[in-house]
């Protein structure tokens, strides 16, 4: 991602609040300043075969991060999953293996530090999540710190793009002080967003103790506005998506599991969604907030995603979707 | 795993926990995460905050048998006479309930209350177009957590409280057609088989399930309707949900409920006691709720009108 060695030995937190001309630009009606971006003439997406959640997924991801020449020496990294609620039975969650792999291999992969953080934008009681999903052991096993996000102490930060019209916004200090974001959603339709996946997820980023519970602001503004300031602002650096058993229909809660066998990643967010979109059946062009995301921060354009990996074609399968969203599928 | 909300800290239980080691520990654990300027955060080492300050002068002052110290909550940053946690976030409506709750605890700081309140009042939640996906009336206005935004369970059942609470003390009449309002929604949103979820009972026609702490939460708001048939068909809810719970902040809350509705509730008790003795030192919120739920010698004044 275009930036990452200039802002390497900055914090994430000083980086952006340093950004001071942002506040101008944002006043003057334009919705991201080109000159903060920059759109690859390529991106590479890998696709990893994962059966079922007996796989090892530290192995699996480490060869991602190395097939993908992604190195994490000294980083301190920040993962990121998707926990909204839980139920058993149902697959709304990132899997707790996918997520302590995860970790794993980022250690193995040379991180300085390994923070797993969520905000749950339903539930707000973090710790029968935790037990209930069995993260809390995970992560004890490995002895990986969890951060709650809704809970966490938080600096206002300016936003690098303007589509809901707010200019700043307040996230939790772990995110903004670690120096490498990895996205780790669980792949879902989303009955208003049309799609969950590395950027939806960020919405968990947003702090409930400050916005509450949903995070309703992000609504008011437009969830599409809304994805889009995130990741403007957020950068994720990278994106891991747990697509072994996937959500389709009514999600990103009430839908139905949907085998799919495959972890995706990538060091572009935007073009891993756009991938897993067209893996399930859905247009990217279509999808409110990835049209936009393709000016400035990621491919869309499928032929320029490189694959890596497994290629794309040998997952794709129909999702159901809810009435509301067939305008979103792929033409054949 | 080191966590700011959720550690399995202490040794596994053999035995019968002893209850009063099990308050005094949460005392202390209270007292020593206190910040200088006298406020808690959520978790030891962090920025004081509204909610666990708020929780942490109840419980500190219902277990020394004192009227909670309110004085680090009148110093609290202020906007427009609302109380603020962050400089150029927005307020947060459920705390300063909570906040104005806390104050009413004791009649001389009472008048401390009533800019939060004549605030809470005025406040009410977007109107919003009805949507087919939900089975809801989108247009009762009650309260947000923060302004500008739609109505949901926990901050209506905070602002409910409180005005009843009021209502109770000194009444004011331009609180009665919130009350009216608040009520209208949360009968509203009650979900199918009774209890709250914290929105909406169901989206496109399938129905969400209620959750132990905005139901606890709602149900006090609702204590004085307790012959109605949604509020009896959600109090059997709680107390089914509460049997599979392991969270310190689900059980404290459902405790103070259900003594506020005169049930029985000793095995819980028990079974808050023993979930505190394991519970993560680091989670200060949790900590001043039970606490509070566990030591109370007033019947759990705070939230009974």
């Amino acid at each position: 991602m275009s930036g990452d060695t200039a802002r390497a030995s900055l914090s994430r937190r000083d980086f952006i609040t340093t950004v001071s001309f942002s506040l101008l630009a944002g006043a003057c009606g334009r919705r991201f300043d080109p000159q903060r971006f920059h759109v690859p003439q390529s991106s590479a997406v890998g696709l990893f075969p994962a059966s079922s959640y007996a796989v090892d997924f530290a192995d699996l991801i480490f060869r991602g991060f190395q097939e993908l020449g992604t190195t994490l020496t000294g980083r301190r990294v920040f993962l990121k999953p998707n926990m909204v609620e839980y139920e058993l039975d149902t697959v709304i969650n990132t899997h707790p293996h996918v997520v302590a792999g995860a970790a794993i291999a980022c250690r193995r992969a040379g991180a300085a530090e390994v923070v797993v953080g969520e905000g749950p934008g339903h539930r707000r009681d973090m710790e029968y999540l935790l037990s209930s999903t069995g993260l809390h052991d995970q992560l004890r096993e490995q002895r990986i710190r969890f951060v709650d996000l809704n809970h966490d102490d938080v600096a206002v930060v300016p936003l690098q793009s303007w589509f809901t019209g707010l200019q700043e916004l307040a996230l939790p200090v772990t995110l903004l002080d670690s120096d490498f974001v990895i996205s780790l959603p669980k792949l879902k339709t989303h009955h208003w967003a049309g799609m969950t996946c590395s950027m939806k997820n960020l919405f968990g980023t947003v702090p409930g103790a400050v916005y509450g519970w949903p995070k309703n602001p992000l609504h008011v503004h437009g969830i599409a506005n809304s994805i889009l300031d995130l990741t403007a602002t957020i950068r994720p650096h990278f994106a891991i998506v747990d697509a072994v058993i996937a959500m389709e229909g009514d999600g990103p809660i009430m839908g139905r599991p949907r085998s799919l066998g495959f972890v995706a990643m990538g060091s572009d967010p935007v073009a891993v969604d756009a991938t897993c979109a067209r893996v399930i059946g859905l247009d990217p062009d279509k999808i409110e907030y990835l049209q936009p995301a393709a000016e400035f921060l990621g491919v869309v354009d499928a032929s320029r995603i490189e694959h890596r990996g497994e290629s794309p074609d040998r997952y794709v399968t129909r999702f159901d979707v809810v009435p509301a969203l067939e305008h979103l599928r792929l033409s054949r | 795993m080191a966590t700011n909300q959720t550690v399995g800290g202490r040794d596994p239980l053999t035995t019968r926990v002893d209850g009063s080691r099990v308050r005094s520990d949460l005392q202390s654990a209270l007292l020593g995460a206190r910040n200088r300027d006298g406020g808690w955060g959520y978790a030891p080492g962090r920025h004081s905050r509204i909610e666990p300050t708020c929780w942490a002068e109840l419980a500190l002052g219902h277990s020394q048998g004192r009227p909670p110290d309110v004085d680090p909550i009148r110093a609290w940053k202020r906007q427009d006479d609302w109380l603020v946690d962050v400089p150029g976030a927005p307020p947060n409506m459920a705390f300063n309930a909570l906040a104005a709750l806390t104050f009413l605890q004791e009649r001389s700081t009472a008048p401390l209350a009533q800019p939060l309140i004549s605030r809470l009042i005025q406040a009410k939640g977007l109107r919003y177009w009805q949507s087919p996906a939900l089975g809801q009336d989108n247009s009762i206005q009650a309260w947000p957590w923060v302004d500008g935004t739609a109505s949901w369970v926990e901050p209506t059942a905070w602002c409910l409280l409180l005005l009843k609470k009021v209502r109770s003390q000194s009444p004011r009449p331009e609180a009665a057609e919130r009350i009216r309002v608040g009520e209208q929604f949360l009968f509203d949103r009650v979900c199918r088989d009774g209890g709250w979820n914290y929105g909406n009972p169901e989206v496109y026609g399938q129905k969400l399930w209620p959750y132990v702490p905005t139901t606890a939460l709602a149900l006090l708001a609702m204590q004085d309707h307790r012959g109605h048939p949604v509020v009896i068909q959600s109090l059997r809810q709680l107390q089914n949900d509460v049997a599979s719970e392991r969270s310190v902040v689900a059980v404290a809350l459902t405790v103070v409920c259900l003594r506020t509705y005169g049930v029985a509730t000793a095995a819980l008790e028990q079974t808050a006691i023993e979930l505190s003795a394991e519970a993560d030192p680091g989670n200060l919120l949790g900590t001043a709720m039970m606490l509070y739920a566990l030591t109370d010698t007033r019947d759990h004044a705070a939230f009974r009108f």
